[in-house]
């Protein structure tokens, strides 16, 4: 097998703070016998197995697919959104990735806009209300043409789904230097911007969407692009750059 | 209508978080304009060693009737970028109230781009500076070449022009491509290229800048 | 237990000529003024594909609707994950595809353990689905011309699975997600993330609301309604691993069985024979990979049992290629469930390949040497990816490591054709309901019954029954939601009062253990009746020895968890119980005492042509039968020769 070793020693400092309004602090936990096999998740499972067994509290962090796909969760690992490796979340990352003798900092989403909840969890419901403003095309059940009536070229669809890929994790908030949440609003604006669904409300979607993401509270983009090195999904701040012609064009030149 | 409707829609655009950096690109962009003619003017001076051209051109600029309006839009363009600068910075910085305990990039940011803030306050410090030295403080009638060649002779002239200089060259790094890409010009096609592109035009006006304290430090102490 | 019919089991199906059935009953359902709508007010558990798209279309319509979901974002629930596209019988390839066969297919795929009408009416509306969907802005594959793409599916004969890439049920659900963000911001829906239901809440035997445990807050909120919807997904976790999300559970669905909605087929599970194993005791989920990979991966064990030589070392003439040798003709194609059993029988008589012993090979030499590396990268570069990703092992180089896994749930709460469960106003939509998939699902069937469920059935169904009834209004402070919320919380106070010594995860490792094994893809008569004593036993275990730190005040996912836990302990034995008195082999289950010399499934329809529906009872539960009749597609038995 070689020199790597099948378990890990690690100490991990993790955050914990109670709530919102309380301060947090760090916490220092010893782990032995840590499987390289192991995703990261399943090695805060252990830590917090090993918490319950002792009576003390377990750590609190979100979680949901395990696969990737439902952005549930998060985590800013050794100062890095999502761990070391490229293009995955949190859940995808494996041990194997970290040396015997690791020291590990786990903290949660930093952000104005997404408040810790509770230990490593946030609140990311300002992207939800991001999307109420407009992140959608407004047709009721039951008025919807025949799917085939619109053709769309392959080109248009490819990168509408690229944009669409975003899961809403909010990494890209917690990467960039100034907390902003372009990259998200941008996903969805250039998904549906790009479609001649999504014609008709193109305007008034993306000057809303804006308006609603500054009020969150995010901080604005300075073009650093530590959100697409930091996506798990590898969406491009190219998506960025349609959003503000799509918000300029809407501004300057709209109907409304 | 009218003005309310106008105002209205000025604070909605331009005080939006896009809206603030595109203005934010404009106006840099045209200032990278100002730096070209501001070069051209500048290299008169190794056009002779009596400095007799860049002293025409001193006073044909100073007798031009545009002058002054040419100042005044400068100014206003500055001051527009420095404040709207300084306001989206402290904008982003609020965005994060507590910060990481351990930060490390996911490889993305440049030198360039990680101190806009800093660059930007030293071209502003030497901004101040360069004004006092040759626009404010000026002995009426003396060649400006002559005083522009003394002044970057002396070690502090060095200091100071050198220090500016690379700071406004650190800041070109990042400047045009940030601002194609904050008014939306931007294609996979030409990434790359405009990247190199940004890069380069702060390298070239960065090197270009110092090198007239460069060579009137060394020229002075020969 | 002899089985009884009961009046509360009528299907409602309407009769006639089959095509015409929905359209029919749509007509003759009554309807409510669109200003009066807004009077009602619906709660709607559960936001995946069947929640949100229930939600969305009937706030579209007028109604006040409250929506709920265990995550911080309806975007987020399980039907995100899946992969592989959605059904509809548009028929665009010109490849003799229809309504009728949609229909055909999925009753046949179902092992003739659905109802005829419900399957019918499904096919029809998945092409207003597709519509819809894309009218939503789901950036479907195209073709070079524009149109729509699809691509054929589960081994269908014909083209008829719409897709996105390979994240087809993440663009269904935010297309559905961002039809309800756009009725929230118009005020017609209330979002209430971060809530689980915990109790449901009848006034004069009818569904009036429910109780919600704020999971942030830790707080139990009383919701009052006129109707209540559960979209609250499948059972999967009852084993523990499974390819569910870790928040899927049985609780909402237990907690309104338990107060006498009748819950069907709990044993037909559906089990994914090409999942990544497992690795260790830490495991906490199981990635599915795509099925496909079996057109050119051959699978293999050593012929010795026990050997642990690295694959490589192993000489071609010490490897068994054992669904070659068995199945002759089919290979390594036979169906998923033959499939799926064969590798657990390699594994329990000891041939298992890898750390755990619970694996068998998926090689892709012989396709690599075949049709070259690039070839193979092309079709499954994605799923080689993702294998390398999770277990660190270079597929190109060495043989995968696969072994099927919990996938889908048939079973769920007994729902008639309007989607109206055996309490009146309490309906089941999606997974959660028993309804479309008899004893198997066809794959790219989920996503299409959700949708069909919550955009096109629902609206129709509920608006009929508010309709037709005459109901005194509830508050929330009637005492039957006093009543309800004081035992939620007596429940959660139980839990955290034992203070015992072992974790919440521990004792459902086990309980999955126990059911994977004898409860899984293949069910004998001793190991079922083995494993409900151990069920119980268990329960009695999380009951006298569960240790849950911290308080029910706060965010506290030891006490979710806890709390999930305790309806599964309970759900498990109804589970064994059903697959026990279920004396045939059909679809997702397997009885080893009923089988064809060739290991085939037998079914058994003199005696199970029936939905076996379970009432709860303390004393124990008592099954009864909605039997089936079959008039447009014949009972035949499957067959792959
Ligand atoms: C890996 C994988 C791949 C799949 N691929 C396909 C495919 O390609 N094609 C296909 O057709 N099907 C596929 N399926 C199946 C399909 O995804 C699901 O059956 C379907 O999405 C279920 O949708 P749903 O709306 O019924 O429930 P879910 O999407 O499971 O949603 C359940 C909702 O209920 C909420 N909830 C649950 N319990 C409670 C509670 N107590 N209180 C409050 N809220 C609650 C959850 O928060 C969630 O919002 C796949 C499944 C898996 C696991
Ligand atoms: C000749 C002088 C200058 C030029 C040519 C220039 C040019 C530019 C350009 C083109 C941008 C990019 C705008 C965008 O992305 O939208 C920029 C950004 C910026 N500039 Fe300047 N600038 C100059 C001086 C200054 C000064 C004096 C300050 C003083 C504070 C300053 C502060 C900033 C800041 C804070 C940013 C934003 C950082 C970012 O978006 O990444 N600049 N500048
Ligand atoms: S848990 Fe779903 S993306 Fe990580």
């Amino acid at each position: 097998m070689g020199a790597s070793p099948t378990t890990l020693r690690l100490t991990l400092h993790v955050w914990r703070q109670a709530s919102r309004d309380l301060p947090g602090a760090f916490e220092v936990h010893h782990l032995e016998g840590i499987s390289v096999d192991m995703s990261f998740l399943e090695m805060l499972d252990v830590l917090n197995e090993g918490l319950t067994s002792q009576g003390r509290e377990p750590f609190c962090f979100d979680h949901d697919c395990r696969e990737g796909i439902c952005g549930m969760c998060s985590l800013v690992i050794n100062g890095q959104v999502h761990g070391p490796d490229q293009e995955i979340t949190t859940c995808q990352l494996h041990m194997r990735h970290f040396a015997d003798g690791d020291t590990i900092v786990v903290e949660p989403f930093r952000a104005r806009a997404l408040p810790v909840v509770r230990d490593l969890v946030v609140d990311r419901s300002a992207f939800d209300r991001i999307i109420a403003e407009g992140g959608y095309i407004s047709t009721d059940a039951g008025s919807a043409p025949e799917g085939n009536a619109l053709p769309i070229s392959t080109a248009a669809a490819d990168e509408a789904m690229d944009a669409a890929a975003c899961i809403g994790c909010a990494g890209c908030v917690a990467a960039c230097p100034n907390a902003s949440a372009m990259l998200f609003t941008a996903a969805k604006v250039s998904h549906l911007a790009q479609l001649p669904q999504g014609e008709p409300e193109r305007e008034r979607r993306v000057l809303a969407m804006v308006e609603r993401m500054d009020r969150e509270g995010f901080g604005g983009c300075t073009n650093e692009r530590e959100c697409q090195a930091a996506c798990p999904k590898g969406i491009s701040v190219a998506h960025i750059a349609r959003l503000n012609r799509e918000f300029l064009r809407s501004s300057v030149l709209g109907r409304s | 209508m009218g003005r309310c409707h106008v105002l209205i829609w000025l604070r909605r655009t331009f005080g939006s978080s896009i809206g603030s950096k595109a203005l934010m690109a404009c106006t840099g962009l045209v200032l990278i304009g100002f730096l070209f003619a501001h070069l051209g003017g500048n290299l008169l001076l190794f056009a002779d060693a009596d400095g007799a051209a860049f002293d025409a051109y001193a006073t044909a600029l100073e007798h031009s009737p545009l002058l002054p309006l040419a100042e005044a839009g400068l100014a206003l363009l500055f001051c527009a970028h420095i404040v709207l600068g300084v306001r989206v910075q402290r904008a982003n910085r609020e965005a994060r109230e507590t910060a990481y305990r351990v930060r490390r990039t996911h490889g993305a940011r440049t030198p360039g781009s990680r101190t806009m803030v800093a660059t930007g306050l030293v071209i502003l410090l030497f901004l101040v500076a360069h004004l006092y030295d040759f626009r404010l403080c000026r002995p009426e009638g003396d060649s400006l070449a002559l005083i522009v060649r003394e002044r970057l002779a002396s070690p502090s002239g060095l200091v100071l022009y050198g220090a500016g200089v690379l700071a406004l060259g650190l800041h070109l790094t990042h400047a045009l491509r940030s601002a194609l890409h904050t008014l939306g010009l931007h294609h996979p096609r030409y990434e790359a290229l405009v990247d190199r592109a940004s890069f380069l035009l702060g390298f070239v006006l960065g090197l270009a800048f110092l090198s007239f304290p460069l060579v009137f430090f060394l020229g002075g102490a020969a | 237990m002899s089985p009884t019919a009961d009046r509360r089991l009528d299907g409602r199906c309407p009769s006639g000529e089959m095509a015409s059935r929905w359209t029919r009953h749509k007509f003759d359902l009554d309807l409510i003024n669109p200003a009066n709508r807004r009077r009602f007010h619906i709660v709607v558990v559960g936001t995946g594909l069947a929640g949100a798209s229930a939600a969305a279309s009937l706030a579209e319509m007028g109604y006040r609707v409250s929506a709920l979901c265990i995550q911080d974002s309806p975007r987020r629930a399980h039907s995100i994950a899946a992969q592989g596209g959605i059904n509809a019988a548009k028929a665009y390839r010109n490849d003799g595809d229809s309504v009728h066969r949609l229909f055909y297919d999925t009753v046949k795929g179902g092992d003739f353990r659905a109802r005829e009408s419900n399957v019918h009416r499904l096919a029809e509306v998945s092409n207003q689905i597709i519509d819809q969907c894309v009218a939503l802005g789901v950036p479907f594959a195209r073709e070079y011309g524009g149109t729509l793409a699809n691509r054929s599916f589960g081994g269908a004969q014909v083209a008829r699975t719409f897709y996105a890439r390979g994240q087809t049920g993440q663009q269904l659900l935010l297309g559905a997600y961002g039809a309800l963000m756009r009725q929230v911001h118009a005020g017609r829906v209330t979002l209430l993330p971060r809530r689980e239901m915990v109790e449901l809440v009848q006034v004069g035997g009818v569904a009036r609301g429910i109780i919600a445990r704020n999971l942030i807050s830790g707080e139990y909120e009383r919701h009052a309604a006129d109707a209540v919807l559960l979209c609250t997904g499948g059972y999967g976790n009852v084993f523990r691993l499974s390819t569910n999300a870790q928040a899927s559970n049985v609780t909402a669905s237990w907690r309104c069985h338990r107060r006498g909605a009748f819950f069907a087929n709990p044993c037909y599970t559906q089990i994914h024979p090409t999942c990544i194993p497992v690795s260790g005791d830490h495991q906490s989920k199981l990635t599915l990979m795509s099925e496909s990979l079996r057109n050119d991966g051959r699978v293999w064990v050593p012929s010795l049992a026990g050997d642990e030589r690295p694959p490589s070392d192993i000489p071609e003439g010490e490897r068994d290629y054992y669904l070659e040798r068995r199945y002759p003709s089919f290979g390594n194609l036979v169906p998923r469930d033959v499939a799926s059993r064969a590798a657990k029988r390699v594994c329990d008589d000891g041939f298992g390949v890898g750390a755990t012993g619970t694996a068998v090979y998926l090689d892709f030499a012989d396709a690599i040497g075949r049709d070259s590396r690039a070839a193979v990268e092309g079709r499954y570069g994605n799923l080689f990816q993702m294998y390398e990703m999770i277990t660190g092992e270079d597929p190109y180089r060495v043989p995968m490591r696969i072994f099927p896994a919990v996938h889908y749930t048939m079973g769920g709460l007994w729902v008639d054709y309007n989607l109206q469960t055996t309490i009146p106003g309490l309906f089941a939509l999606g997974e959660a309901n028993f309804s479309d998939h008899g004893a198997n699902r066809l794959g790219a069937s989920a996503l299409m019954q959700g949708l069909a469920d919550g955009t096109f059935v629902i609206p129709a169904t509920i608006t009929a029954h508010l309709a037709g009834r005459t109901v005194e209004p509830v508050g929330p402070d009637a005492p039957a939601f006093g009543e309800a919320e004081a035992a939620a919380r007596e429940r959660d106070e139980r839990i955290l009062s034992v203070r015992g010594g072992s974790t919440v995860s521990t004792l459902h490792r086990e309980l999955g253990l126990c059911l994977w094994n004898q409860v899984g893809m293949s069910r004998t008569e001793q190991g079922l009746r083995e494993a409900i004593g151990r069920v119980r036993d268990l329960r009695e275990r999380f009951w006298n020895d569960v240790r849950v730190p911290g308080e029910a005040n706060h965010l506290n996912p030891s006490l979710e968890h806890a709390g999930r836990l305790a309806d599964f302990l309970e759900f498990a034995e109804l589970l064994a119980t059903d697959a026990l008195q279920r004396e045939e082999s059909c679809g997702g289950h397997f009885r080893e005492e009923h089988q064809t010399g060739e290991g085939e499934a037998l079914r058994n329809d003199e005696a199970f042509c029936h939905v076996a529906a379970w009432e709860h009872d303390e004393g124990g539960a008592v099954r009864h039968e909605e039997p089936l009749s079959f008039e447009e597609v014949h009972l035949v038995t499957r067959s792959y020769k």
